[in-house]
């Protein structure tokens, strides 16, 4: 898959995973498994891409003993997943497009 | 692996990045592994699950800007003593000319490594152009036969030889891709984990 086409969706992807409530690191790659295989890595570095656009922000909360970092959505966040909705209208459409094309020379 | 070696050991391997970038990672993996061993997990099993400590640093300097790494390694973990700035400036055509040459060499090894690609996919446009004229001039080449099968039979040969050098072509430009990726990752390589030697 195209290289950027592949980070805008996996910036909308932890998006969505932190929409509904706070969440932390673990949990998200847990919640996007069923989806797409993402390792911690790549998590961070998606994470730490959507705090500097200041999508998201990060806060330390006491857990059994030690420190779990959670990450709270904001409204440019939302925003990026309601652009991402409309983006994906357009190219759903476009996709029907071109697939009806191809049923049409078959 | 125990946790505590696991960290050690990519702190170690990311010796040489800023400092506040390794322990924010560190504090991100540490997390991990806790929240692993929360769920029922061993601690070995827990470290196992994150991926060997050169997988995730290979990983992390892919993700890392090359001028990130540069920019730490070129700041001077003290302030400079007046002799070195002196020395610095006077030195300047000197070193400059050499930092650019290092870089020049770089980018035209660079440059003729994708030229030999370009070279071959090169032969194979000739091959198909050579495949299609043998092809055209057997059927204009009226009134002599045997030059017309010659035609033919040469136009063939490149057709031929055309579809093996395509799959070559395809081969050397993945290789070449793949070596690119790897050797910017081996440059990168050069700025981190070295104070762990």
């Amino acid at each position: 898959m195209d290289i950027q086409l592949k980070r805008g969706l996996l910036d909308v992807c932890v998006l969505a995973a932190i929409k509904s409530k706070d969440s932390y690191g673990y949990q998200i790659i847990k919640d996007m498994k069923p989806y797409l295989d993402l390792s911690e890595s790549t998590l961070y570095t998606i994470l730490k891409r959507l705090e500097t656009a200041n999508m998201l922000t990060v806060r330390s909360v006491e857990h059994g003993g030690r420190l779990r970092k959670y990450y709270h959505i904001t409204g440019a966040g939302l925003k990026r997943i309601e652009d991402f909705k409309d983006e994906w209208g357009e190219i759903l459409s476009i996709y029907r497009f071109v697939t009806k094309e191809d049923d049409g020379n078959e | 692996m125990n946790k505590q070696e696991f960290l050690d050991r990519l702190r170690n391997g990311l010796s040489g990045m800023p400092r506040e970038d390794i322990e924010e990672r560190l504090i991100f993996y540490s997390e991990m592994i806790d929240d692993r061993m929360e769920e029922g997990l061993s601690e070995a099993e827990a470290v196992g699950a994150i991926g060997t400590v050169d997988d995730v640093i290979s990983q992390i300097l892919t993700d890392t800007p090359l001028t990130r790494l540069v920019k730490e390694k070129i700041k001077p973990g003290r302030s400079m003593r007046p002799w070195e700035i002196v020395l610095l400036v006077l030195g300047f055509p000197v070193w400059l000319p050499l930092l650019i040459a290092a870089f020049a060499v770089i980018l035209a090894v660079y440059i003729v490594v994708w030229s030999v690609v370009i070279s071959l996919w090169a032969v194979e446009v000739s091959l198909w152009a050579g495949a299609l004229g043998g092809v055209i001039s057997a059927f204009t080449a009226q009134g002599n036969g045997l030059s017309g099968i010659a035609m033919f039979s040469i136009g063939l040969c490149c057709a031929g030889l055309s579809i093996f050098l395509f799959f070559g072509c395809k081969a050397v430009t993945k290789g070449t891709l793949k070596l690119t990726k790897r050797a910017a990752l081996w440059f990168k390589s050069l700025f981190v984990g070295k104070e762990a030697a």
